[in-house]
């Protein structure tokens, strides 16, 4: 190998080495932030209809923003009663829009049957959890976010 | 014995810059090659890289501290040396100098 041929060889592993580095560090931070990151951003969900009628369903409405591209694989809320019982809510009586667009706020509804164990009736704290799968780039992760104490009021079944 | 250890860094300055000039394009092409055959995901790249990183960071670290503290040893030795030879060379020409009037 001539010292020409060498030194060519050299500089082009150096050229080389120093875009892969910089290719790893922007790859890295960016799914640093990418993995940090809540699914909604702004985020604000009510019951719309309490206390909720016995003959009728619990009314969710929220808006938020998503950063990224997210589709839900599994929603459901958990309802706690003051005396330390709860109920799961996952029963949809009207489908949320699924895939909504990201980067700008969406008001999204949803109604959940009322469960059957939940007769009595009374004060519920409910927490709406979301799982999801999100893009970003060439990354692919999978996301979970918990929306707390948001107020229902059931009225006796 | 300084110039065996003198070779022994000059080898290990050329095994960091062939390490600094293979490592990240073979970890590069390597983790997108794993990812893209779904054999490890980008958590698991991510983790290996970060690892990767911080385990060349503080070995070079402590390599290039003993390093530089061993040069700075051998040109300190090397100046009181130069130092030392100035003197006994200026000793010698004034002796010479006396030797050349006396005679």
């Amino acid at each position: 190998m001539t010292p020409n041929t060498y030194g060519l060889i050299k500089s082009a592993t150096n050229v080389i080495s120093g875009i892969s580095m910089i290719a790893i560090i922007v790859l890295g931070a960016a799914y640093m932030s990418f993995s940090n990151a809540f699914v909604f951003q702004d985020v604000k969900i009510e019951i719309v209809n309490n206390p909720v009628e016995q003959s009728r369903d619990i009314e969710f409405m929220m808006i938020g923003s998503k950063k990224f591209e997210c589709n839900s694989t599994e929603v459901y809320g958990t309802a706690y009663h003051a005396d330390g019982h709860m109920h799961r809510l996952d029963k949809f009586t009207k489908q949320y829009t699924r895939n909504t667009r990201p980067g700008e706020p969406v008001p999204n509804q949803w109604h959940m049957k009322v469960p059957d164990d939940m007769v009595e009736g009374g004060v519920y704290r409910v927490s709406m959890t979301g799982n999801f799968v999100c893009n970003y780039l060439i990354f692919q992760t999978e996301k979970s976010q918990t929306y707390d104490n948001i107020l229902l009021e059931v009225e006796p079944r | 014995m300084d110039v065996r250890r003198n070779q022994k860094i000059a080898q290990q300055v050329e095994r960091w810059d062939l390490y600094a000039r293979l490592t990240p394009t073979i970890f590069l092409v390597g983790s997108l090659f794993l990812i893209l055959f779904k054999i490890i995901n980008f958590e698991t790249a991510f983790y290996v890289g970060l690892v990767g990183f911080a385990f060349t960071a503080v070995i070079w670290w402590w390599w290039a501290i003993f390093t530089i503290k061993y040069l700075v040893t051998v040109l300190n030795r090397t100046s009181k040396n130069l130092q030392d030879t100035a003197i006994e060379i200026s000793q010698i020409s004034t002796e010479v100098k006396q030797l050349k009037d006396d005679t």
